[in-house]
């Protein structure tokens, strides 16, 4: 029964959800999609215009359905670069990946506003040919759309489309169309449909780094001697083309030129504040590291034991600390505020599969929230033991499936923690030795002899 | 022969004479560990070494019970006392009881 | 306990100088195991916290398996990653000590939640057991001479070169607590000796088998204690201490060793332990002829006993002989007999005589391990010899035994060096008592027995020595009490800066020689920067990452270990030598042409091969270098297809350079090692393909690899990995590469399937024929 409920609720709400309203109009896009990295960045400028009655609250967003999934990242903006909020939501033919716009101020009739989109999709350049021997340049494929994917019909929109380097094997050529340096401009077309599509392909050379981390996991310590430990371990595969036949080191290290498909090394940011770094993998230190201390952060130039080459996998451990107090505020007497990171930057342009944040709470707390910057898979808890420890930590373990750069922001945790906890493990190591101590007394004092007269001779 | 025998017969009155009853009741115990030691060496010898540790730790540890008695009627004979100082009866009958403890956890596991 | 006992004469007796005595020892000997501790740790400091060299890799391999998978299951655990296709039982192959302790320590650890790698337990093991084995140093040597000698012999043992060598962090070795084993087991031995208690025998038994669960150098406790126990016999020495002591450590250390699944029933099987047994029955016989002696004290009887004890022994001797031969009891292993004949090895077992530290020890190393030790330890043995008594008689068995064996095997230095740490202890506490002590005269001559020694030969040498030690007495009062206060100043002080000069040597020994990882290496550049040389971690974890979870790695067994610690990987061969066949399969893999091992290398499904090249940087220690020893092995077993003499030149020399051998030139390894090398300008100076190691051109530069492909090359060259080509990879014609970039997925999978046999048909039937006609 119960369930019925739940269901007609459901369907109501789907039916209820959006209408596209046909009386707004994209007056103006302009789309600019950069292919420069292995990501695919997409920028609309959209103007839109009321031509309707009624004002207007929400803007609809729909994806294209062959890019369902590999959206990593959407964000909207209003033309004073503020955050719109941006909802999920479903319409007709369109289960997934639909998205609402509140709009800050309701668009009256016939006026226009602008508003900016930022979407990033992962995978969506594909290798072709998918295996290149060590030689060959790397070339990729983008397979996109010609027009802006949008519900509502466009008056004019342009796009211009940015790539890594000026050699382009070919390109789809809808007129009017042209190519500048690494820039494809096509457009401006005029009078669109709604929901029209035509296929762009673009066949091009990218040598910048294919580096996918297949999976990281973030483990966060506090502790409130004064120290947040961070260790990330990471698994990163070289997600270009793939290698074909042999690797010569001869012809590897004769070839110095910067570009080249295969991944020497990148560079990671960490905090400014972070000390006892440390990179290392399961066989040990990874000696070839540098650490360079900028301004407001850390750089750290991270060289994997070997090149990598597309398909060839690698895996390592970098850990650092952080002071607390940047970090970790005191509300109240009991309560404390932390903030960090949910997702730290790698390398740029960097593409994580798969993300498992895990923080070590001290020993004792309670009452603890999570307010994460965006929706994310929260596990069951966990408890660890750390050195000496009676009762266990609490262990918080998020997870999260495809994340991009715009996905380094900070995670709140409030909790609720005693001070005097800290004394505890001091305390009973002291009342271990004390005891220890007591113990040899009383052993020395006391007689376990057999015989008493033949005591002195035993010693 | 008749020297031999009349050897014997010798020994026998210095033991009965001379000997402590302790000492006696050790030997008797000890004459008890030999008899069970050929016993299990004839069953092998007849029925074979089949579980080959099973026989060792059996024999072994009879071996090593004669080895410990042997020990302890030393320890305990006053004759010796100036030979082993430091090691009265008792210590000497601890020392014994450790060993044996010792001895049948390591013959328990080896046993199998 | 060294704890328990200051305090508790520190209680009872409220004398202060006894607790002022125990308060030096106690911080003496602490001192003693920081300074051990902290030498040891250079290549922590320089490196990393990292195991160190082959060995250690399998015991951290099976140790992080224990912790794990549970002790039971490490027991019965075999190991398909080894000796592939055969695989390899580790549980009944290894002395588990090493990994129980380290597994218990982390066990521990964990208990009280410190959550410590297993890594670093292993790491830091051999330097904590280091400590221990100072204090037991200092225990025995108390026992032998005097508490003074023993903090002498405790220093010394910290940090003397010869031990450290084999116990630095990293080191993960069996040696590493062996040796602290040894010196306890020693310790309880004379303890028991000493005191005739069960109690300390069954001690000395527990310690033997500790050490028996360690290091396959139990032999040398289970044989030296019976040498003591009979050379007491022979010196008319024997009391009822030294029957109950042996008695019972031997049949309770009998047992005890059979406890573990490598040893098993060797005890009773092997003539390496049948001395042992034989001092058992002869202690026994001895004992009840003094029984019968006491009982009867008729000299015409005991006559009639000792012939009967004789026809015994001689059975005895007789059945031991007799079931050898019927094969019951094994005869001496073959690394047995090497110590023996030298020369054995060379000729019969070329894998042993292939292990450097199989060789005999030269000059140069003694010196080098043990320092001035080496000079004062016959000193020592000297006052032994002449102080001697029960206990005595031992270090000097031990310290006789001992040379010899580290004379024979530069291995068995490490049995050496704790004896002569206890010598020159003895010997510099005896000097400085001498030098320092100005109230009265040494008391080291107090422990003399009242025991009357039996009338028999021995006896003369017992005269000869008694006689003599009065004088050397007297020679030595008048001496002291000749010197004025200046020369003993004097003498004080040289003895300091022999010291002084020893610690210095120990320290810079450590840190240069034996403070190595050997897997990471460092060069300096000539602005004194250093670099690290990482190839070897690099290239096995290239393994790990980018092979398939079930590849067969084959390469030198010198490797074997770390490759499967590193890479985890299967590998063919292993530093565990135990199928001599299959290795010198290997070797003949090696040392053949590439299309003869290509037949090898299908047969042992074979995916990567792995060879270690040091032609770049100049390492000696590379593959091409121990290559003689792969063709030795290799002719070993297959005397047809492999001779060594083919790897000569006529002059007999041994060239990679254009002069060399054919058959050098044209095997698997030179190939291996030198593909593209010849095409390698290394600086502006040499010409192509100029091989650092050796200073040669090499002789064969243009080749191409048939039935291989380069996988892998690490940054300096110095681990190259090929992969083995499938059968149908070779056979299609060779496309150049650049037309390869066409090719479309379709294209490729066309050819594979439909054209294959046409392929077949034109060109490859020539190659194929040629290496048929190769064959034959």
């Amino acid at each position: 029964m119960y369930k019925f409920v739940v269901l007609f609720i459901c369907m109501c709400s789907v039916i209820s959800a959006e209408q596209i309203n046909q009386l707004v109009i994209n007056k103006n896009v302009e789309r600019t999609i950069d292919l420069t990295s292995q990501l695919v960045k997409i920028t609309a400028t959209i103007t839109l215009e009321n031509t309707g009655k009624d004002t207007v609250r929400n803007y609809l967003i729909v994806l294209e359905p062959d890019t369902v999934g590999n959206l990593s990242y959407i964000s909207v903006k209003d033309s004073l670069k503020e955050d719109l909020k941006l909802t999920p939501s479903k319409v007709e033919k369109h289960e997934k990946d639909v998205y609402s716009v509140q709009l800050k101020q309701p668009l009256a009739t016939g006026r226009t506003a602008g508003i900016i989109l930022e979407a990033v999709f992962t995978k969506g350049l594909v290798p072709y040919p998918n295996s290149i021997t060590q030689k060959e340049k790397q070339l990729v494929r983008y397979f996109g759309n010609h027009y802006f994917y949008t519900p509502y019909a466009t008056s004019k929109q342009t796009t211009s489309v940015t790539l890594s380097s000026r050699s382009v094997e070919s390109y789809t050529k809808l007129k009017p169309v042209s190519q500048s340096d690494s820039t494809l401009t096509y457009g401006p077309y005029s009078d669109i449909p709604a929901f029209s599509q035509d296929r762009m392909i673009v066949h091009y050379e990218n040598n910048s780094p294919f580096l996918t981390v297949t999976r990281l996991e973030r483990l966060i310590e506090i502790s409130h001697w004064g120290n947040i430990a961070v260790e990330e371990n990471i698994e990163i595969l070289h997600t270009g083309a793939k290698l074909k036949g042999p690797f010569s080191r001869y012809d590897y290290q004769r070839d110095t030129g910067s570009s080249h498909h295969s991944i020497k090394s990148y560079r990671t940011i960490l905090p400014a504040a972070a000390y006892n770094i440390y990179y290392r993998d399961s066989n040990g230190n990874i000696s070839t590291s540098q650490v360079r201390t900028r301004k407001d952060w850390i750089e750290l130039e991270l060289r994997p034991r070997f090149p990598l080459f597309g398909g060839w996998r690698s895996s390592y451990t970098l850990g650092y600390s952080v002071p607390s107090y940047q970090y970790l505020y005191r509300k109240s007497s009991t309560e404390y505020v932390l903030n960090m990171r949910l997702l730290d930057h790698v390398f740029d342009d960097m593409h994580v599969e798969e993300l498992e944040t895990k923080v070590v709470l001290p020993v004792g707390v309670t009452e603890v929230q999570i307010k994460t910057p965006y929706e994310v898979q929260r596990l069951p808890d966990g408890v660890t033991f750390k050195y000496l420890d009676q009762f266990g930590r609490s262990v918080i373990k998020l997870r999260k499936t495809n994340l991009v750069e715009q996905h380094i922001q900070d995670l709140e945790i409030v909790y609720h923690w005693r001070s005097g906890l800290l004394l505890l493990e001091p305390v009973l190591l002291a009342l271990a030795l004390y005891v220890l101590f007591i113990i040899v007394i009383i052993y020395v004092r006391l007689d376990f002899s057999i015989h008493k007269p033949e005591h002195a001779k035993k010693e | 022969m008749p020297q031999v025998t009349s050897v014997i017969a010798k020994f026998f009155n210095e033991y009965n004479s001379k000997t402590p009853k302790k000492l006696k009741c050790i030997d008797a115990y000890l004459l008890y560990i030999l008899l069970t030691g050929i016993v299990q060496f004839v069953y092998c010898c007849l029925v074979g070494t089949f579980p080959f540790n099973s026989f060792l730790s059996g024999f072994i540890s009879c071996v090593s019970c004669f080895v410990l008695a042997v020990c302890l009627r030393l320890q305990v004979n006053p004759e010796n006392k100036n030979q082993f100082a430091g090691i009265s009866p008792e210590r000497g009958f601890a020392d014994f009881i450790f060993a044996h403890v010792v001895l049948h956890l390591v013959v328990m596991n080896f046993i199998g | 306990m060294a704890q328990a006992g200051s305090k508790k004469s520190q209680l009872t007796k409220i004398n202060s100088k006894t607790g002022i005595n125990s308060l030096i020892i106690f911080v003496v000997l602490l001192l003693a195991w920081i300074a051990g501790f902290s030498s040891r740790l250079f290549a922590v400091i320089r490196f990393e916290s990292i195991i160190h060299e082959f060995d250690p890799w399998f015991n951290y391999r099976a140790t992080a398996y224990m912790v794990k998978h549970g002790f039971y299951n490490f027991l019965n655990w075999f190991d398909e990653r080894a000796w592939y296709p055969l695989g390899r039982i580790v549980g009944g192959t290894v002395y588990p000590g090493l990994m129980i302790t380290s597994g218990s320590i982390h066990y521990v650890l964990h208990l009280l939640n410190i959550n410590v790698h297993i890594r670093d337990i292993c790491v830091f093991l051999a330097p904590i057991f280091s400590g221990l084995t100072a204090i037991s140093t200092y225990f025995l040597t108390k026992e032998l001479w005097s508490a003074g000698a023993g903090l002498f012999a405790a220093c010394f043992i910290a940090i003397v070169p010869g031990y450290i060598s084999r116990s630095v962090a990293g080191s993960y070795d069996n040696e590493g607590i062996a040796i602290f084993a040894l010196q306890f087991t020693y310790f309880l031995w004379i303890k028991s000796v000493k005191t005739g208690s069960v109690f300390w025998a069954v001690a000395a038994a527990l310690s033997y088998f500790y050490m028996v669960s360690a290091w396959g150098g139990y032999v040398f406790i289970i044989n030296l204690i019976p040498l003591h126990v009979f050379v007491l016999l022979l010196m008319g020495r024997f009391s009822n201490r030294l029957f109950t002591s042996y008695t019972t450590f031997y049949i309770l250390g009998l047992i005890c060793s059979m406890q573990i699944p490598f040893v098993g029933f060797q005890p009773i099987r092997t003539s390496e332990h049948m001395a042992a047994s034989g001092v058992f029955a002869l202690l026994f016989a001895v004992a009840t002829l003094k029984y019968l002696q006491t009982m009867l004290s008729k000299s015409e009887f005991k006559s009639l006993v000792i012939f009967g004890g004789l026809i015994s022994a001689g059975v005895v001797f007789l059945t031991v002989v007799g079931l050898t031969y019927a094969g019951y009891i094994a005869p001496w292993s073959g690394r047995f007999y090497s110590l023996w004949d030298t020369g054995y090895a060379k000729i019969h077992i070329p894998i042993i005589a292939s292990v450097s530290e199989h060789q005999p020890t030269t000059w140069f190393s003694f010196f080098f391990d043990l320092h001035i030790l080496v000079a004062t330890f016959p000193a020592g043995l000297w006052y032994c010899i002449k102080n001697v008594n029960d206990e005595r008689v031992f270090v000097i068995l031990y310290a006789l035994s001992a040379v010899y064996f580290a004379g024979v095997m530069v291995r068995l230095m490490l049995t050496l060096t704790p004896v002569v740490c206890i010598l020159s202890g003895i010997a510099f506490s005896g000097l400085l008592e001498l030098f320092l002590r100005e109230d009265d005269t040494p008391r080291n001559e107090d422990s003399d027995d009242d025991e009357q020694s039996p009338p028999n030969n021995r006896r003369l040498y017992d005269k000869a020595v008694a006689g003599r030690v009065p004088k050397m007495k007297h020679e030595q009062n008048k001496e002291s009490d000749g010197i004025g206060p200046n020369i003993r100043s004097i003498v004080t002080v040289v003895i300091m800066l022999l010291l002084m000069l020893f610690a210095v040597h120990c320290t810079w020994v450590t840190s240069n020689a034996y403070s190595s990882p050997s897997i990471v290496l460092a060069s300096y550049g000539s602005d004194g920067s250093r670099q690290i040389l990482d190839d070897f971690r690099e290239a096995y974890f290239w393994l790990s990452q980018n092979t398939a979870d079930e590849a067969r790695v084959m390469s030198w067994w010198d490797y074997g270990y770390q490759i499967a610690g590193m890479a985890n990987r299967t590998t063919l061969v292993d530093n565990n030598t135990w199928n001599n066949s299959h290795i010198a399969l290997v070797g003949k893999a090696m040392s053949s042409n590439e299309s003869a091992a290509y037949e090898i290398m299908t047969a042992l499904d074979v995916d990567y091969v792995l060879v270690i090249f040091g032609g770049v940087i100049g390492y000696s220690g590379d593959d091409i270098n121990k290559f003689l020893w792969m063709v030795r092995i290799a002719e070993g077993e297959h005397p047809k297809d492999i001779r060594e003499s083919d790897y000569f030149t006529e002059h007999g020399e041994f060239r990679v350079d254009a002069e060399g051998a054919p058959t050098l030139l044209n095997s698997l390894m030179y190939k291996l090692s030198y593909y593209r090398f010849g095409e390698l300008k290394l600086d502006y100076r040499t010409p192509a393909g100029y091989d650092r190691t050796r200073n040669a051109i090499i002789g064969n530069k243009d080749f191409q690899l048939t039935y291989l492909e380069e996988a892998y090359t690490t940054e300096h060259w110095l681990v190259r990995v090929y992969r083995v080509k499938k059968p149908d990879e070779f056979n299609r014609p060779r496309i150049p590469v650049a037309n390869r970039v066409v090719k479309s997925q379709n294209f490729v999978s066309k050819k594979s399937t439909k054209r294959k046999k046409g392929t077949i048909k034109n060109k490859p039937v020539i190659v194929k024929g040629k290496r048929l006609s190769k064959q034959a």
